[in-house]
C-alpha cells in the first residue's frame, strides 16, 4: 500500500506505512519461555535493521546502530493520546512541557475535530487510488504529529519536537503496549477511557528513559 | 477360586472412599481364558476385603513415599495391592499370588489411563468412570500384564 | 449421573433427522475427532518444544475473569469463583505432573516436602521458574507464605481502584490448594497483593493448614 498522503508526509523517514503496519500485526505474542523469547527479539532485530530506513537526515551511521540508540535516546515526546473508533478521545497523557495545557473538554474537541479531519482525508484523495489511509503526519514550526490507526480504526497520536525521527518507532511501541496492557486487561470495557495502571507503567517506563 | 487359574479383582477408589470404576477379571497366562472364576458368595466378599484394607492403606500412606505400596492387606488367601496417586486415589488389585513387578505395571498403565481421564474437561475427580474405551484399555492391561 | 440424558451425548441412531440432514448427520460423529481417536488414544506427554503462546493465554484468562465477575456479589465471591477454577486445574494438573516424573514420582508426606514441591516443580511446571521465596508464619505455626514477584496471570492485568482488594492470582492460590488437598494437607490458600519497589505485581500466597494437619504431622514425625 503506497503512502496516499505523501503531502502530509515527510517522506524521506516514511518507509512505506503498509510495512510497518504489518510489522505490528505479526510481532504478537511474547512468548512463555526465554528461548523463544530471544528468537523473538533477534527476529524482531533483523526486521528493524533490514525493514527500516534511517530516518535522521543528517545520519551517517551505520542503519542499526543509528536509529536504534542515538537518536531515539535523543527523543523528546510531548504527548500521547489514543482516541477510539468514533472519534472519542480515550488516553491522553502528557510527558514533558512543550504543549499548551488545555482543559478535558478542549481535549476532547481536539480528538474529535481530528477524527473528522482524519476521516477526510481519507475519503479525498489527490491521487485517486483506493485505500487511502488518511493524514498521518503533520509538522509545524513547534511539533511534529504522527498518527496511526490500527485496523480496527482506533488512532494512536504522539506529539513530539519538530525533527524528531522515529516517530513511526515510537507509535508502534505505543500501540504494542496498548493491546497488551490495555486489551488483555479483563477489566477494561473496549471503547471506553483507558484506566489502566499497568499501561500506564509501562508507557512512562518506554518514553522517560528516552530524554 | 477355581483351580490353577487366578482371579482378579481390581477397583479404583476415590478421595471418599467412594468407588469409581470396579472390574473383575481372569488371568491369561498358564492357558487361562480370562474370565473371572469367582464364585458368587466370592464377589461379595471383594468389595468388603477391598474396604477393609483402605485403613491399612490410610496407616501406611504416611510411612512410604512410594506411590506403588506393594501388598498392603491379606485376608484368608487374598491379596490386596495397592497404588496411591498423588490426588489420593487409591488403585486396589485383589489377587491370590504374590507377583510384584507385573502389577506395579499394570497399576503404571492404570494411572496412565485415569490421567487420561481426569484430562477430560467433563470429567471431574471422584466421578464415576463410565467409559468403554477406559474398560476395554484396563482388559487390555491386565491382559498384557496379568 | 445418568449418561444418557447428557445434553453432550450425539443424537444416535433413535431418533431420525430431516431427511435434509440426514447425510450429514450420519457422517459426523460427535464422540470421536475425524482420526476416530479418543482421548485414550492420546499421548499424555507433549514434546518438549511445545510452547504455549502468552498472549493466548491472557485472553483466555481475561474471558475467564470476565465470566467469572457475572454472577457474583462483591470481590470475595469472585476470588472464590477463581480460586474454584483454578482449583479443577490443579487436581488434574497434579497427577498429569506426577505421571510425567514417571517412576520416580513419590508422593510427599511432610509439610515441608510438599511446600517445597510446590514452589518448585510445580512452580517451574506451570510457569517455567520456581517461586520467587518460601517463609512459614512467624506469628503462626500453622501459615506459611509463598511468593511470587511478577504472576504469569496477573502480567496484563490493571485492577480498578474500586476493587483494590481483588488479586486476580487467586487462581494460582486455587491451583495450589488442589495439590495441597490432593495429598492430604488440607488448607485454606489466598491470594494477596504485597508490592515492593522492584516488584509492583508481587503476590504472596498466604497458605492456612487445617488444624488436622499439624496435629497428624507431630503425631507422625514427633514434634514440627
Amino acid at each position: 500500500m503506497p503512502a496516499d498522503w505523501d503531502i502530509w508526509a515527510v517522506s524521506d523517514w516514511v518507509t512505506k506505512p503498509g510495512e510497518w503496519r504489518n510489522e505490528v500485526m505479526e510481532e504478537g505474542p511474547e512468548e512463555l519461555s526465554t528461548g523463544s523469547r530471544k528468537r523473538e527479539r533477534k527476529k524482531r532485530r533483523q526486521a528493524r535493521e533490514t525493514g527500516f530506513k534511517c530516518s535522521a537526515l543528517l545520519c551517517s551511521e551505520p542503519r542499526p546502530r543509528c536509529c536504534r540508540w542515538y537518536h531515539i535516546v535523543a527523543m523528546v515526546v510531548y504527548a500521547v493520546l489514543i482516541l477510539n473508533k468514533a472519534g472519542g478521545l480515550i488516553f491522553q497523557r502528557d510527558f514533558n512541557p512543550g504543549l499548551q495545557k488545555l482543559t478535558s473538554n478542549d481535549y476532547l474537541i481536539l480528538a474529535g475535530t481530528f477524527h473528522g479531519v482524519h476521516a477526510i482525508t481519507s475519503q479525498i484523495s489527490p491521487t485517486n487510488e483506493t485505500g487511502a489511509s488518511g493524514l498521518e503526519v503533520l509538522e509545524s514550526e513547534n511539533f511534529v504529529m504522527r498518527c496511526f490507526q490500527t485496523l480496527t480504526g482506533t488512532k494512536f497520536l504522539v506529539f513530539a519536537e519538530p525533527r524528531q525521527p522515529n516517530l513511526d518507532v515510537v507509535v508502534r511501541r505505543v500501540y504494542e503496549l496498548y493491546s497488551d496492557y490495555v486489551m488483555k486487561n479483563p477489566f477494561y470495557q473496549i471503547e471506553m477511557p483507558i484506566r489502566s495502571e499497568g499501561f500506564e507503567r509501562h508507557l512512562s517506563a518506554y518514553i522517560k528513559p528516552h530524554q | 477360586m477355581a483351580g490353577s487359574t487366578t482371579s482378579y479383582y481390581f477397583v479404583i477408589i476415590g478421595t471418599k472412599d467412594n468407588p469409581l470404576y470396579e472390574a473383575e477379571f481372569g488371568t491369561f497366562k498358564q492357558g487361562g481364558d480370562g474370565v473371572p472364576k469367582f464364585r458368587e458368595e466370592q464377589r461379595h466378599m471383594n468389595q468388603f476385603i477391598a474396604h477393609s484394607s483402605l485403613d491399612c492403606i490410610e496407616d501406611l500412606q504416611w510411612a512410604s513415599k512410594e506411590m506403588y505400596l506393594k501388598t498392603v492387606d491379606k485376608f484368608n488367601n487374598t491379596w490386596v495391592s495397592c497404588f496411591l496417586t498423588g490426588g489420593n486415589i487409591k488403585f486396589l488389585l485383589l489377587h491370590d499370588a504374590r507377583s510384584d513387578e507385573p502389577i506395579r505395571q499394570f497399576f503404571t498403565d492404570v494411572y496412565d489411563l485415569y490421567c487420561k481421564t481426569l484430562m477430560n474437561p467433563f470429567y471431574e475427580v471422584n466421578m464415576a468412570i463410565r467409559s468403554q474405551t477406559f474398560d476395554q484399555k484396563i482388559k487390555a492391561a491386565a491382559k498384557k500384564y496379568l | 449421573m445418568n449418561r444418557d440424558t447428557s445434553p453432550f451425548r450425539p443424537a444416535s441412531t433413535g431418533a431420525s433427522p430431516t431427511p435434509k440432514h440426514a447425510s450429514l448427520t450420519a457422517s459426523t460423529n460427535l464422540r470421536y475427532s475425524l482420526t476416530r481417536k479418543s482421548i485414550y488414544d492420546r499421548h499424555l506427554n507433549r514434546t518438549k518444544t511445545s510452547e504455549l503462546s502468552k498472549s493466548a493465554f491472557a485472553f483466555l484468562f481475561g474471558e475467564m475473569v470476565q465470566h467469572a465477575q457475572k454472577k457474583v456479589y462483591g470481590v470475595q465471591d469472585l476470588e472464590k469463583k477463581l480460586n474454584q477454577h483454578g482449583y479443577a486445574v490443579g487436581q488434574r494438573f497434579l497427577e498429569l505432573l506426577l505421571w510425567r516424573e514417571g517412576r520416580t514420582a513419590k508422593r510427599e508426606t511432610r509439610i515441608l516436602g510438599i511446600l517445597q514441591f510446590i514452589s518448585h516443580s510445580l512452580y517451574r511446571a506451570i510457569f517455567q521458574k520456581p517461586a520467587d521465596t518460601l517463609e512459614k508464619v512467624r506469628e503462626n505455626e500453622d501459615e506459611y507464605m509463598i511468593s511470587d514477584n511478577d504472576p504469569l496471570v496477573n502480567s496484563y492485568i490493571s485492577v480498578p481502584k474500586e476493587m483494590s482488594q481483588l488479586n486476580c492470582a487467586a487462581f494460582i492460590a486455587g491451583i495450589i490448594e488442589a495439590v495441597l488437598d490432593g495429598h492430604c494437607f488440607p488448607a485454606k490458600v489466598t491470594a494477596h497483593t504485597a508490592p515492593s519497589d522492584m516488584w509492583p505485581g508481587r503476590t504472596v500466597f498466604l497458605i492456612k493448614f487445617e488444624p488436622e494437619v499439624l496435629e497428624r504431622e507431630g503425631l507422625r514425625h514427633g514434634s514440627t
